[in-house]
């Protein structure tokens, strides 16, 4: 699988307490401290004004992270535009503590769930979503869960089956609880 | 796996391969530093690939300017690096798209972009953050649903748009859609149009009266007529051309009352070689079609365009097309059923504002209402679905930044309304004063002045909540947004227009927005409004309360926003608003410092701020105010008719700027206006000091060419351009003034004691 653009987004765990428009001064507030390891920050986009929509966007050279109201759950999205290097195992942990690391810099603002998150193919050509590339996904997703979540246990299901949606892996953990998650993980 | 080339070349058109691979070369030819970054910019402005903001490498942060440090030096164009995201502009001719072209504009919103597609005033779509490694296979996935992105910017015909409601309009004369779609057609690409100095935009209208195709403001542009020749009635255009908004908007002209349609194709060709020929090329000023016509003149520009008519070898395409226009029809997906049964709640507000019953009996428009022009990738896709179930193949793109799905049987429209609502669209308000308009300003245009979307979006949010307790005449009232003068957003053809600009306040930058009253965006953007003063950003929301509200309470009758802002009249207008363009001390109340969604200072450029000790306010600026308040007494007599007294005013007005500049450098030089001028045009223009910011070079002409050739008689179109010249050149001198503030070399200021 020769997927490079991955994404994952960690849900907030008490969403009501999500104030999107503090997000744009927190973001701006990265930028002039450049407060994210390996990334290029660049720029803060408002999309408030859309229902279910970016939310607030921190644009990056490598990757944007946005506090994302999709399906009105919001969450922390990172998507990944530039190539990492390794293998697409590599990729995904790369990719992982990238939005592990954005989570982390907000602790104290908002708690993000671990027991359930979604991680997506950001490609149609490499990963349609069909069961084919889900099946060539899981192991890889499964891999680099245990790289940085150690040996937790996950179930791992496609989040939509409609083709023209992107190919999106659920991942719960097998015994839900609710992590306030640590620096460990970046 | 195949690449998305392999695997999307058995569905592309051959010549759509051949061009995207030759655009996929010149990006490795670049890469390699074998194509020259001109060459390279303006090869991918036509493909689309637009700059964007920050792109320079450079950004303030609300308290220095970073040095973006990409990877890499390579450019894609003069001071644009090569790894800085760019923006994708898509044409959608006459804004006519299908299901699956929305399919794949959301796919590749997701993949390539922030998953938001944003739908322009000249109805395209625009993806912005885009890389510009990935803009082939974009291309590429674009091609495979029959979407060009060729000629989307640059110095080429433009997206030719039309009235979204063309073949379904009760007051159009007939449809347009088959004429637009085919002059995009013949244009693209045609050698004759590539030549151009600027950028040709074409419009065309079904009617006279609304607005949807604002034909007056446009490169080119046609609006439908008939007439009877031997008992048949044929098809024409009334045809205009050198319309344009841009700093100084220009009326067009009218070519030809009706052109019949077997000529509009050739006539377009012989328009574009004469505009290739004798437009002008060095200066980008003053290159758009329009000043070519003023500089001939309508008469002479038609003599030649109708002496080039008869060189041309006839083009079997001329007149091929015709043959498909008169068996051209939509087909609707459903039989026409009159609305009936249930309506959800809220309908019957949407149905008010968002739904146009169509001339097709039991048939109707239903206005999908974006905010600021965004959809996400997600509602893109439910709405192509949703077209599939109601509408089939009908949606268009509307030059107000909305999506309409046209003929929807009216039975379906309250399940449609919930199907909306459930996507978070079925916002109502469509054309209303809540349906703001406004180009991307400071967001992601790297001419951006000011926030215009971040005041579009205070706007809204302010309006939407009492839209339907508002006085009907306020309700439909139009409000357009642009950045900087250069008219993305339309002001100029709104009833309440605003351009952001900048003033400096005690050493501090404050975003302002000039206000700009009692445009018409009927009857083909049938007036321009003008200037009446500049606000600070944060004060605007009160300038439109004050305004309306007086409006309500003081009109006469029937009376419309134009003759009412035009019986009140500006002096009393800019009376009322004079005690919002005051900025409070930046101790008082820092939020005027900031734009609006933005927690930065505000700032207009990348130099740092000078420090200050007090309230310094220099020689300059005073000499500055006094030419604003001559403008704006030229702005008077402008409006009773006096037009030799206002072409008077706004000389001397410009003459005045000039003389602040100049004095900065040479305090005791004389100020009659041969000196001022020669001074002037040494020290700043020659040297370029002026034009290093707000290209300030291109209003200096504006003086240069007042004071060269003073006019030989007085009329009401030159008094009003002269009038709009000054306002701008006097804007470049305060740009121009701010920045020799900044580097510490604008040497003369008195301290102004009480000053606020």
């Amino acid at each position: 699988m020769e997927v490079q653009r991955f994404g994952v987004k960690f849900f907030v765990a008490d969403p009501p307490s999500v104030r999107l428009h503090d997000f744009i001064q927190i973001f701006h507030g990265w930028i002039q401290k450049q407060t994210v390891e390996n990334h290029l920050l660049i720029d803060v986009h408002n999309y408030s004004h859309i229902h279910n929509g970016p939310g607030i966007l921190l644009v990056a050279h490598e990757g944007n992270f946005s506090m994302d109201m999709a399906d009105g759950l919001p969450g922390l999205l990172y998507c990944r535009k530039t190539p990492t290097t390794g293998t697409p195992v590599d990729h995904l942990e790369t990719i992982l503590k990238s939005a592990l690391q954005a989570c982390n810099l907000l602790e104290g603002e908002v708690r993000f769930r671990m027991d359930d998150f979604l991680l997506l193919a950001n490609d149609r050509l490499n990963a349609p979503n069909d069961d084919e590339c889900f099946s060539q996904l899981k192991p890889i997703v499964s891999d680099a869960l245990e790289r940085v979540f150690g040996h937790t246990k996950y179930t791992l299901t496609r989040h939509s089956e409609n083709p023209k949606e992107r190919l999106v892996v659920r991942v719960e953990q097998n015994q839900p609880r609710i992590t306030p998650i640590t620096r460990t993980f970046a | 796996m195949p690449t998305w080339k392999e695997k999307l070349s058995i569905t592309m058109e051959p010549q759509l391969v051949e061009e995207i691979d030759a655009f996929e070369s010149q990006i490795a030819l670049r890469r390699s530093g074998k194509l020259d970054e001109k060459i390279f910019a303006e090869t991918r402005l036509r493909r689309g690939v637009y700059g964007q903001r920050y792109d320079n490498g450079h950004r303030n942060d609300g308290v220095r300017t970073q040095e973006l440090n990409f990877s890499s030096d390579l450019t894609k164009g003069p001071d644009t690096l090569w790894d800085a995201p760019g923006m994708q502009r898509i044409k959608i001719p006459f804004g006519g798209v299908t299901p699956d072209q929305m399919d794949t504009l959301a796919d590749l919103a997701e993949e390539y972009s922030d998953s938001v597609l944003h739908v322009t005033t000249r109805q395209d779509f625009q993806l912005h953050y885009v890389h510009i490694d990935d803009t082939p296979n974009l291309m590429r996935r674009l091609a495979a649903v029959g979407i060009t992105t060729r000629e989307a910017c640059g110095n080429s015909v433009r997206n030719v748009t039309a009235c979204p409601l063309a073949g379904v309009c009760h007051g159009e004369v007939f449809d347009v859609t088959p004429y637009a779609r085919a002059t995009a057609k013949f244009l693209l690409g045609h050698p004759d149009a590539q030549g151009f100095g600027r950028k040709f935009k074409i419009a065309f209208s079904g009617c006279r009266e609304r607005a949807c195709g604002l034909v007056n403001m446009h490169d080119m542009g046609g609006i439908a007529v008939t007439r009877t020749e031997n008992g048949m009635e044929k098809r024409g255009f009334e045809l205009y051309v050198g319309g344009g908004l841009g700093a100084v908007p220009h009326d067009a002209k009218l070519f030809e009352p009706f052109l019949p349609e077997e000529e509009l194709l050739p006539t377009a060709q012989a328009v574009a070689r004469v505009f290739a020929r004798l437009g002008e090329k060095k200066n980008r000023a003053a290159a758009r079609i329009k000043f070519l016509v003023a500089k001939l003149g309508i008469e002479e520009f038609r003599r030649l365009v109708l002496e080039e008519r008869k060189t041309m070898v006839p083009d079997p395409r001329w007149t091929g097309y015709l043959p498909e226009v008169a068996e051209f029809k939509e087909n609707p997906l459903k039989e026409p059923v009159p609305l009936n049964g249930q309506r959800p709640e809220g309908f019957e507000k949407w149905y008010s504002t968002n739904v146009y019953r169509q001339k097709q009996a039991g048939y109707a428009v239903a206005t999908i209402t974006l905010p600021l022009g965004d959809l996400t990738s997600s509602q893109m896709r439910q709405l192509a679905d949703l077209a599939r179930s109601f509408t089939g193949d009908n949606v268009r793109t509307t030059v107000e930044q909305n999506i309409v799905l046209r003929w929807v049987s009216e039975a379906d429209l309250p399940e449609l309304y919930r199907e909306l609502v459930r996507m978070g669209l079925g916002e109502p308000g469509a054309g209303t004063i809540v349906d703001v308009t406004a180009c991307p300003g400071t967001d992601t245009c790297k001419l951006g002045i000011a926030s215009s979307r971040g005041l579009a979006a205070e706007i809204r949010t302010r309006l939407a909540a009492k839209l339907f307790t508002l006085d009907e005449a306020v309700k439909n009232l139009h409000i357009k947004i642009s950045g900087c003068f250069n008219s993305c957003g339309q002001h100029h053809i709104s009833d309440l227009g605003f351009y952001g600009t900048s003033r400096t306040i005690g050493n501090r930058k404050v975003p302002h927005f000039q206000v700009v009253l009692g445009g018409k965006w009927e009857d083909n953007a049938g007036a321009y409004g003008l200037a009446i003063g500049t606000v600070p950003s944060k004060s605007i929301p009160e300038v439109i309360e004050r305004i309306t509200g007086r409006y309500v309470r003081d009109r006469n009758g029937n009376e419309t926003f134009q003759e009412f802002i035009k019986r009140i009249g500006k002096q009393e207008l800019r009376g009322m608003l004079e005690n919002l363009m005051q900025v409070p001390a930046y101790e008082k109340d820092r939020s005027f410092y900031s734009d609006w969604g933005d927690p930065r200072e505000f700032t207009i450029g990348d130099l740092g701020m000078g420090e200050c000790a007090g309230e310094v306010v220099s020689a300059a600026q005073f000499d500055l105010a006094d030419a604003e308040r001559l403008v704006f007494e030229g702005q008077l007599h402008l409006d009773s008719g006096d037009y030799a007294q206002a072409d008077a005013l706004a000389y001397r007005a410009m003459i005045q700027a000039a003389l602040s500049l100049v004095k900065t450098q040479f305090q005791s030089v004389r100020n009659d206006s041969d000196t001022v001028v020669s001074e002037f045009r040494a020290r700043f223009y020659d040297t370029n000091i002026l034009g290093d910011r707000y290209a300030g070079n291109k209003f200096a002409q504006y003086l240069f060419r007042r004071h060269d050739s003073p006019p030989h008689e007085h009329t009401l179109d030159h008094a009003r351009r002269i009038v709009e010249e000054a306002q701008l050149f006097i804007e470049a001198v305060y740009a121009c003034h701010d920045s020799l503030t900044e580097r510490g070399s604008a040497p003369i200021s008195i301290k102004a004691v009480g000053k606020p």
